[in-house]
């Protein structure tokens, strides 16, 4: 799936959406430079899924679980833009969250991490064109 | 249950990558440090731009015996003479907390002195109760992973009024570093950069600009994210001659951004619930730019300004020590308490 989107607002409210199709058990692989807009499809995302309160960076602690009461109990927010690569996410137990059926893990900077992706994971790339313009694909 | 008239706290702190333990002492009003250790591991973590929780875990476990038998050591305290351990149970990171927490915890047990778990946050905000503090106030926490603002009634009861809403202002500090190629910790390096554009007569005097994000937004929140990709869109447009000659000038000017955003949403705040006391805590407040902003731009309004010594911002089990002694004042400590200390890594303050 390709879709282009115009302002951060937009990126923010494609993801909202596109939470309600999550089944539960995904792993979400955000690749894109700073600035294309993977923090602002992390906040629809939570949004979506139902998350309250303030979704923060997880950079300086690689790793935030939020409570979702719903089909779905979990949203696992990783940043690996510290890393270079997945031995680190591995020790502080972030492999559960991918196996849990129950939760939906997102990783920002995934593409440092390409050593742990599960083999059916998504993977979400951002693209920056003129402006605010960008395109984020979807694929499987 | 057991009452005890506490005088003599051992607090610990591993919430990150410091080590720490302190004697602090209880004295009527006051509370003083009789020993601070810290053993900071910043020179293995600079390798990997940033802390790497596994291996903070690992030197935590080699260092807390060691760091709390030297705290009691340099204050002459045995251990037959506390009256209560303090550890830091949250925030932070979940492998390093643990480590500090089930050491107090074996203690507390094994010497039969109660247990009290301490907010980290609260902690910084204590770093300032060396001096009596008049309420009501505000207090700006910043730090690695934490931009707050907090309105204290007194030194117990405080509330969250507002906070970043994506990277804390310390973590803008090292990723900016990260993207100049400047190294590990940020904060130190930008501002020492900072410094050096201001005692450099440069030809570009302040032709970058960076927004001021969220100033003029009537909340309480802080947003860093877009700064710091403004930043690399500034850094992008230079040559890499250039990039390389202007460093200091794109890190004065990102300082300043943070810094007026960071001064102008306290001040606010303490206008609004009209506050006597303006606070700065945490480790971006050894910031030295941001202590003179915050404290010219506080007394200007009015207000009397408090910010810890250096060594009391950073990490420490001190301010730990005396946020405790804080907390005892109007809370009994069962000695079974330790059964009941969880660590709680994303622990808020109310």
């Amino acid at each position: 799936m390709i879709k282009k989107t115009h302002s951060e607002k937009e990126t923010y409210d494609f993801a909202k959406g596109f939470a309600q199709k999550l089944m539960g058990g995904e792993v979400l692989c955000l690749i894109g430079d700073l600035g294309a807009g993977k923090t602002a499809f992390t906040k629809g995302l939570a949004a979506g899924l139902g998350v309250k309160g303030i979704v923060t960076s997880p950079t300086f602690v690689l790793m935030k679980i939020y409570d979702v009461h719903n089909r779905i109990k979990e949203m696992a927010h990783i940043d690996a833009y510290r890393l270079s690569g997945g031995q680190e996410l591995i020790n502080i137990g972030a492999e559960e969250y991918f196996k849990d059926k129950q939760c939906v893990a997102v990783i920002e900077w995934a593409d440092r991490i390409r050593d742990i992706w599960p083999k059916d994971c998504l993977k979400i790339y951002f693209k920056i064109l003129k402006g605010d313009d960008r395109i984020i694909e979807i694929k499987k | 249950m057991k009452n005890i008239k506490v005088k003599i706290i051992l607090a610990i702190e591993s919430s990150c990558d410091e080590t720490a333990a302190a004697i602090v002492r209880i004295n009527g009003a006051k509370a003083e440090i009789l020993a601070n250790v810290v053993s900071s591991q910043i020179d293995i973590h600079k390798q990997y731009g940033g802390v790497v929780p596994e291996v903070a875990a690992r030197h935590h476990v080699i260092n807390i015996l060691p760091v709390i038998m030297e705290a009691l050591q340099k204050s002459r305290v045995n251990k037959n003479d506390l009256d209560l351990i303090a550890v830091t149970a949250g925030p932070g990171l979940i492998t390093s907390l643990i480590v500090g927490v089930e050491a107090a915890k074996a203690l507390s047990a094994a010497w039969r002195i109660p247990l009290l778990a301490v907010n980290h946050m609260y902690g910084h905000i204590a770093g300032n109760f060396l001096q009596p503090i008049l309420f009501p106030a505000v207090c700006l926490v910043v730090s690695g992973g934490h931009t707050e603002i907090v309105v204290m009634k007194d030194y117990v009861n405080n509330k969250k009024i507002g906070q970043t809403v994506d990277d804390a202002a310390g973590e803008a500090f090292d990723k900016v570093a990260k993207l100049m190629d400047l190294g590990y910790p940020g904060g130190p390096i930008v501002s020492a950069k900072a410094e050096e554009f201001i005692n450099t007569n440069s030809k570009f005097k302040n032709q970058i600009k960076l927004p001021r994000p969220m100033l003029d937004k009537p909340d309480f929140n802080f947003s860093f994210s877009g700064l710091k990709t403004a930043v690399l869109y500034a850094a992008q447009k230079l040559n890499p001659k250039e990039k390389k000659s202007r460093t200091s000038e794109i890190c004065h000017e990102f300082q300043n951004a943070v810094i007026d955003v960071l001064v102008g949403k306290t001040i606010k705040a303490a206008k609004k619930i009209k506050a006597k006391t303006v606070l700065l805590a945490g480790g971006v407040a050894a910031n030295k730019k941001l202590r003179e902003s915050l404290k010219a731009a506080a007394e200007e309004k009015g207000f009397k300004f408090s910010v810890p010594e250096f060594k009391l911002c950073t990490d420490n089990a001190a301010m730990i020590g005396l946020a405790a002694a804080q907390i005892i004042r109007n809370k009994k400590v069962p000695l079974d308490n330790y059964k009941k200390i969880v660590v709680d890594c994303g622990w808020e303050l109310n």
